[in-house]
């Protein structure tokens, strides 16, 4: 154990290197941090939520699927449920967001019976294509928006909302 | 449309759009008896009436409730209220109750009477069927509404 006597120089070159080791740590986490923040930081907004909607039995008539998420306002923590209108194409799931491009209201499949075939908002009479065309002549100027979707063990999980895609122009 | 500087832009920009407005009316009741059924009905109202908000958001424009204390009088503040929303531009103008005794003054305004239901003791799930099938109940009255005009 004598052999390994610490002298007094060597005592303060470990402990300033320690500490100047910790300060330079303790400045460089920040930027580093801060460089790569993005890959660290915990999702919110844009993760997919869970449903109770089997894949499976989709069809190609647009059923309402509901889901939940926890939406933050400033201090104020609330559950929303939100709605999607989702059917089959052929083998890919299709998922609109229900959310007039009016003025905002919740469209209906089918919610007049004049118009099959067609998501039919309430408000004023606005009317779009399956694939969420708006129909010229009615209020609407844009096409409905279209959720992001996954599956995972034969359910439907719905993503971030995103411009129409199904739409060509 | 809510009462928020967003929404009232909004409203303000597509006036003649949003031409229906929801006033809720909630009693409160402060006897010890009367206290936990009075915050239920409350909570259950303004649930209710920010659902159908959230429904037709591009026609109605939900105020922010009426308080009164149970017993109180409200056919004068109705009577006012009614008149100067209709003076603001809006074409019609329902009350939205859990209070039975408002459907009194169903002769001088729309005064929606739902009953009460303690959405409290329920899931997420069922709250929202509740309140989508609750909606399914007033949806007719406002389109009879809006198809008079
Ligand atoms: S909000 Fe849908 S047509 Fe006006």
């Amino acid at each position: 154990m004598s052999n390994n006597r610490v002298s007094r120089r060597q005592f303060l070159n470990y402990t300033l290197t320690g500490v100047g080791g910790f300060m330079a740590a303790g400045m460089l986490m920040p930027m580093v941090r801060f460089a790569i923040d993005p890959v660290l930081q915990s999702k919110g907004a844009g993760d997919f939520v869970p449903t109770d909607q089997k894949v499976a039995e989709l069809t190609e008539t647009p059923v309402k699927v509901n889901f939940s998420f926890e939406q933050v306002d400033a201090w104020y923590k609330s559950d929303v449920t939100a709605m999607a209108w989702v059917y089959k194409e052929g083998d890919k799931v299709v998922a609109l967001s229900p959310v007039c491009k009016h003025l905002g209201c919740t469209v209906g499949w089918e919610g007049d019976k004049n118009h099959p075939d067609e998501f039919f908002c309430a408000c004023h009479a606005g009317r779009y294509h399956k694939n969420g065309e708006n129909i010229p002549g009615t209020p609407p100027l844009g096409p409905l928006d279209e959720f992001e979707v996954e599956e995972k063990d034969g359910l439907l999980l719905i993503g971030p909302v995103r411009p129409n895609t199904l739409v060509k122009k | 449309m809510l009462f928020t500087v967003k929404d009232v832009s909004d409203f303000l920009a597509n006036k003649p759009f949003i031409d229906t407005v929801i006033v809720p009316l909630v009693q409160i009741d402060l006897s010890e008896d009367g206290i936990k059924q009075s915050s239920s009905a409350s909570d259950y109202l303004l649930n209710l009436t920010n659902f159908i908000e959230h429904q037709f958001k591009g026609r109605i424009m939900l105020m922010p409730p009426i308080t009164y204390l149970k017993g109180v009088d409200q056919s004068g503040a109705m009577l006012l209220f009614e008149q100067k929303l209709k003076e603001a531009g809006f074409k019609h103008v329902f009350f939205m109750t859990s209070d039975h005794s408002l459907t009194a003054l169903q002769q001088t305004h729309t005064v929606v009477w739902l009953p009460s239901i303690p959405l409290e003791s329920m899931d997420a799930t069922v709250k929202n069927k509740i309140l989508e099938d609750q909606l399914a109940q007033v949806i007719p009255v406002f389109s009879a509404k809006w198809s008079q005009a």
